[in-house]
């Protein structure tokens, strides 16, 4: 993620810097304003579908279930195949997905302007956005955010940061993915993780067993993937903001995609009754990256393939985190050699 | 009576072979479809090569054609120290990738899912992911070193031959430090060898290891238990695991 002031001079008076501040408050507020020289440095970001950096856009479509009209597999599932991601942002902030991390201790990544210029919370019911925490969560939920930047004991560090997998639903907002059918399944090759989406009907794994990912039981409705998981172990956490889910949870998703195959809308029902007060919804807007697309760092990590033909065929490598020692915030330690 | 029965086994042969042409199952444009749940039986992961029953491991007669890996001398050395330091050495325990062939042959189930374009294998350990490209495309012409390597394979009638390179030297072949270079060339053939079975072979070269190439033949068992699934084994995490999710504080 870049920030807007960090090619700034660190010796910039604080005064000239308020200023500016306030510059760029009026300049969001009135983007035709004729302020040239503060406009570069404090505009929003101009975002685009498909362009380079994290953040694609800070609204998005709602897609709603109903008919598939789009292209079919061979048993009759949707064809949705392809390399996806959400359009907004990472895992920095879960209910305030474009807020940057909280209590950042930089100054320069602490989110400046309006709240409603950023992309809504992730939390879509109930409408304040915020998770419906028990007391007890909550505060947990404050400590780890205290704790983050500075974890001096091992549950103040978010899992993701060991390569633990991504889970549900941080998976869907971490890196680009892949999305491939076959007759009974579908699978996701996240960056950090693989869900096996049973089709078959069959029953979920006893419940004694508990998993990263879950257990996945789904089926198609009209344009709508629905997946009942079951078997969490509630490890890992929503984001670098430490919400999370426990082991008795239960999470039902709906990925719902648009007739011409270009975006979802995952909406996930988490139901809890040890963590929350209420169960609540979480929407993730998602978009395809397809060969037109050019390759990026965040969303779309894939090479050319070496072929004789014309077309574009795109080679995405293997996913290997801990055996790297890959995690964010860790450069790669090579074992001396005996 | 010993003639009808001799005659019932001759018909039961010629039958399981005609079964094993006629009805393995096959993608829309005919090719084989290795899709399901395998696993050996072998004792290939406790060690490659023949080897009498010790602490940490059953008996085993070997995989390799000709029984022994013809390792280079200094690398003969090399392979005697791992094995001396399987216990705490063999990367394995870690939960690393396994690597190929090691993946192919280790004692928990993988998953193959199969279209025309490729096959993606996902191993229960580790939930490693491996993608075998079978799109007519070749190796990157400018590789990493993985840790799978890379695979591209095509189809030699119902073989399927995948050709892997590109590799990382931090796998080990089996619990018995048998190990490799990141010079590691593996020849894979899968065959059918009815609906159920698969026939894997590999053929390993590796010109910094061993003197000349080495294959290995395992069969592959398809998983038929009602209901049976992969379960995730990220078994990286299980050092920490204990940290999350957070809990109530104790009154």
């Amino acid at each position: 993620m870049k920030h807007k002031m960090t090619h700034r001079p660190a010796v910039m008076p604080g005064l000239a810097l308020s200023a500016m501040l306030i510059a760029c408050q009026s300049v969001i507020a009135a983007p035709d304003d004729k302020k040239p020289e503060a406009k570069p440095a404090q505009a929003p970001k101009q975002l685009r579908l498909g362009g380079s950096g994290i953040e694609q856009e800070r609204s998005f479509p709602k897609i709603v279930s109903g008919k598939w009209t789009g292209p079919r597999l061979a048993d009759g599932q949707p064809d949705v195949q392809g390399h996806w991601s959400n359009t907004i942002a990472n895992h920095n902030n879960f209910t305030d997905p474009q807020g940057g991390i909280l209590n950042d201790p930089n100054p320069n990544r602490v989110a400046k302007g309006p709240r409603e210029l950023r992309a809504p919370s992730r939390v879509s019911d109930p409408a304040d956005g915020q998770v419906p925490f028990q007391p007890w969560a909550l505060e947990k939920v404050k400590e780890f955010q205290a704790n983050f930047h500075n974890p001096l004991k091992p549950e103040y560090v978010e899992p993701l940061a060991r390569c633990a997998p991504a889970g549900i639903p941080k998976s869907l907002y971490w890196h680009g993915y892949e999305i491939s059918q076959y007759p009974g399944y579908v699978l996701f090759q996240f960056n950090s993780g693989t869900r096996i989406i049973h089709l078959d009907g069959k029953p979920h794994l006893p419940d004694n067993i508990k998993l990263w990912n879950g257990d996945s039981r789904g089926h198609w409705e009209g344009n709508t993937l629905v997946v009942d998981v079951a078997n969490h172990n509630g490890k890992a956490l929503f984001g670098r903001s430490g919400e999370f889910i426990s082991e008795n949870g239960r999470i039902q998703e709906r990925y719902i995609f648009s007739n011409d195959g270009k975006r979802y809308t995952y909406e996930a029902l988490l139901t809890d009754p040890t963590v929350y007060t209420r169960p609540f919804t979480i929407t993730v807007p998602a978009r395809k990256w397809t060969a037109k697309d050019q390759p990026n760092g965040w969303h779309f990590e894939v090479e050319p393939a070496t072929h004789a033909g014309k077309e574009t065929i795109l080679d995405q490598y293997e996913r290997i985190c801990a055996e790297n020692n890959g995690s964010f915030g860790l450069g790669a330690v090579e074992q001396a050699k005996k | 009576m010993l003639t009808s029965g001799i005659l019932l086994l001759l018909i039961m042969s010629i039958g399981s072979a005609f079964a094993a042409t006629k009805k393995v199952p096959r993608l829309a444009n005919g090719k084989p479809d290795f899709s399901g749940i395998w696993q050996t039986t072998s004792a290939a992961d406790y060690d490659l090569e023949p080897h009498a029953n010790r602490k940490d491991a059953p008996p085993g007669a070997g995989i390799v054609e000709g029984h022994y890996l013809p390792y280079l001398p200094k690398a003969l050395e090399q392979k005697k120290k791992n094995f001396e330091a399987r216990a705490t050495d063999d990367p394995a325990l870690k939960g690393y990738t396994l690597g190929v062939p090691r993946g192919i042959y280790y004692p928990e189930p993988f998953q193959i899912f199969q279209r025309k374009q490729d096959l993606t294998l996902v191993h229960q350990f580790g939930h490693s992911v491996r993608t075998i490209h079978t799109d007519g495309t070749d190796h990157p012409k400018d590789p990493y070193d993985w840790w799978l390597g890379d695979s591209r394979a095509h189809w030699e009638g119902d073989t399927l031959v995948v050709d892997v390179k590109h590799f990382n030297d931090k796998t080990w072949f089996d619990r018995a430090g048998n190990f490799h270079s990141d010079a590691l060339h593996v020849i894979e053939k899968w065959a059918f060898l009815d609906p159920n079975t698969i026939e894997y072979k590999a053929t390993v070269e590796d010109p910094n290891v061993f003197t000349r190439p080495w294959t290995i033949n395992v069969i592959l068992y398809r998983h038929r238990e009602k209901n049976f699934q992969l379960i995730e084994d990220y078994r990286f995490t299980l050092d920490y695991d204990q940290y999350y999710p957070p809990k109530p504080n104790k009154p």
